[in-house]
């Protein structure tokens, strides 16, 4: 790998003087402020080490000298086409092709409209670099310091995943030697201690219902005396119900509780933006967006991120111990054009 | 059950590696594991000059099937209830120097073996060399040194890609040593991160750090454990968090690592 590190007086520059050294395949992997009041770029190269995939050689049953032709020129181009697909992020930036792309996400079209404008305004010759930049304006990535927090509150809609993100939650807490409480608010639901307490075993936590807000707010200031992170599991209701929401409201003011909104990445893209968007004025801090292992389209995932309600993970595993990651806009500018390219 | 191998390495030397190998044992001794610490720097092993003790064991009579293991370690006290167990080869014997994955092979399958044990430290050497890249992939864990060096990032990176390579999908968990602070220490290890999701296509974990702390040159210096000469000092006691929480990995029921 190659390493050089860039001076200059701003992000612009240096990474036009970036390109101009290092090519089009380097990678920013670092960048800072300097003191003086410009910016230090750090950039790194090196071949992507992604086996080639090897075709199966096509069975030459041909004899004529026509045919033989046509298919040595059939092969040679879909070679040419088939070698820079080790290198899928580096498309250059076309305004109508990012376009298409989001459309092809679900993107909602006001947010794939202001995007593709913003990007176009990034000036960047790269199309994930731009569409990072879009991106990294309306989005905040806030992850959960899980040494740090007290007490989390999961709110969201029926089926976003509530439990299982708190399972997450407490398993990762669990591995920064943390003691943790598992709190079923939800005592009503078919079920949803059983799961919840079968979770708490596995996961050497600790498990407690609390049906009202009074209830809750006691074990919550007992467990943060006693530094022990507490999760809380809620029911499931639309946030943008007006009846729901005032049920709920009394939860979420709570002392030393910090509300998270959970939202599904199998939405509709609108749905999740009105749900994102209902959790904030809700009192939600962070969001978290669930099921990107199965959502083929990041339409919903961009949407839901940029309410103005931080972004604090997203879930890709079904199984408890992983897949608790922290997006960036980068990364998920990635996911929506290689993505794309790779299903052409 | 066999014990669980975790792995030290770094690429480049000069990381800090050794000290906190021998550190992590004594801490992991403290948290009640049964810790063989094995210095696998086959060509020029010096943890038992860190711990300032006069044999380090008989690396070279196991690995030659002379000695067992059990009269090839030698047992190392560290505080008045614990102890923990080192392999090692002579320091400054360069017996191995050009030992290749046969010995590399070897080594692994009799810690493997190895029940008395709850947890087998490997200390790599420096490099990225066959044997040392056998060690990597085989560990449960590899934990991978990381500093503000620049060098130490690209010599990291291809520690990185050659274990991909060789375990096909398990990149090492990175830790930061010698950073000023917590946000710099992520923003090291960041810069590894971003460069091998880029180019490997592999997002390694980051594990935390080890602050920059003036009494760990002092310990070593003084050839005297760091955790019994500073047990309180920054360095010491990120140390010792970190074997909490290699420990509590070990301690998480086999059942949750499954759970849906």
């Amino acid at each position: 790998m190659q390493l050089r590190t860039f001076l200059a007086k701003d992000m612009k520059e240096a990474l036009s003087n970036v390109r101009a050294d290092m090519g089009p395949n380097a990678v920013i992997i670092a960048s800072e402020k300097s003191k003086s009041g410009g910016v230090m770029v750090r950039a790194a190269l090196d071949e992507a080490d992604i086996e080639p995939e090897t075709a199966a050689p096509e069975p030459v049953e041909t004899s004529s000298v026509a045919d033989f032709e046509s298919h040595y020129r059939d092969g040679l181009m879909r070679r040419l086409r088939n070698a820079p697909s080790d290198t899928p992020a580096r498309a250059r930036f076309d305004r109508t092709e990012l376009m298409a792309a989001l459309h092809r996400h679900r993107t909602p079209d006001s947010l794939a409209h202001a995007l593709a404008e913003e990007a176009d305004k990034a000036q960047l010759t790269d199309m994930t670099l731009a569409l990072a930049c879009a991106i990294d304006k309306r989005m905040t990535p806030a992850p959960i310091d899980l040494t740090a927090a007290s007490a989390l509150l999961l709110v969201g809609p029926n089926g976003a995943g509530k439990t299982a993100v708190a399972a997450k939650l407490a398993a990762h807490a669990r591995l920064n030697d943390r003691r943790i409480t598992l709190v079923a608010a939800d005592s009503a639901g078919a079920g949803a201690v059983a799961r919840l307490e079968t979770f708490a075993k596995h996961l050497d936590a600790g498990m407690a219902i609390a049906e009202t807000a009074p209830e809750l707010q006691k074990l919550v200031i007992d467990c943060v005396s006693k530094k022990t992170l507490v999760v809380i599991d809620t029911a499931g209701f639309d946030p943008r119900d007006g009846k729901a929401r005032s049920a709920f409201a009394a939860l979420s003011q709570i002392a030393h509780v910090e509300t998270l909104g959970i939202v599904s990445a199998l939405n509709d893209a609108e749905e999740a933006a009105e749900i994102s968007a209902a959790l904030k004025t809700l009192g939600a801090r962070r969001l978290i967006v669930t099921g990107l292992d199965l959502a083929r389209r990041a339409g919903a995932l961009l949407a839901a991120a940029t309410q103005d309600l931080p972004l604090a993970h997203v879930t890709r595993s079904p199984f408890v111990a992983s897949g608790l990651e922290s997006p960036t806009s980068l990364s998920i500018a990635r996911r929506l054009l290689d993505e794309n390219r790779s299903t052409q | 059950m066999n014990p669980r191998i975790t792995a030290i390495g770094s690429g480049k030397g000069g990381t800090g590696k050794t000290l906190i190998a021998v550190t992590l044992a004594h801490a992991l001794s403290h948290q009640g594991e049964r810790v063989l610490l094995c210095d696998a720097d086959l060509g020029l092993s010096n943890a038992s000059v860190h711990l300032g003790i006069k044999e380090g064991g008989d690396l070279a009579g196991l690995i030659a099937g002379k000695t067992a293991m059990k009269n090839a370690v030698v047992n190392v006290p560290c505080g008045p209830r614990h102890s923990f167990d080192l392999l090692a080869a002579p320091p400054g014997a360069g017996t191995f120097a050009n030992a290749g994955e046969a010995a590399a092979m070897t080594l692994i399958a009799a810690v493997e073996g190895a029940r008395n044990y709850d947890r087998v430290l490997i200390d790599l050497g420096a490099g990225v060399d066959a044997a040392v890249m056998s060690f990597a992939a085989r560990a449960d864990e590899t934990l991978l040194v990381l500093t503000p060096d620049p060098a130490s990032l690209t010599d990291a990176y291809a520690f990185t890609k050659l274990m991909l390579r060789k375990t096909g999908a398990r990149a090492p968990q990175v830790l930061v040593n010698m950073a000023l602070n917590g946000t710099e220490g992520r923003r090291i290890a960041d810069t590894l991160l971003a460069a091998s999701q880029s180019f490997l296509r592999a997002v390694p974990d980051y594990v935390g750090f080890i602050p920059y702390d003036a009494r760990v040159p002092d310990a070593v210096r003084r050839q005297s454990p760091l955790l019994s000469a500073y047990p309180q000092t920054p360095a010491s006691l990120a140390i010792d968090a970190l074997a909490r929480k290699l420990h509590s990995v070990i301690n998480m029921p086999a059942s949750a690592i499954g759970l849906r």
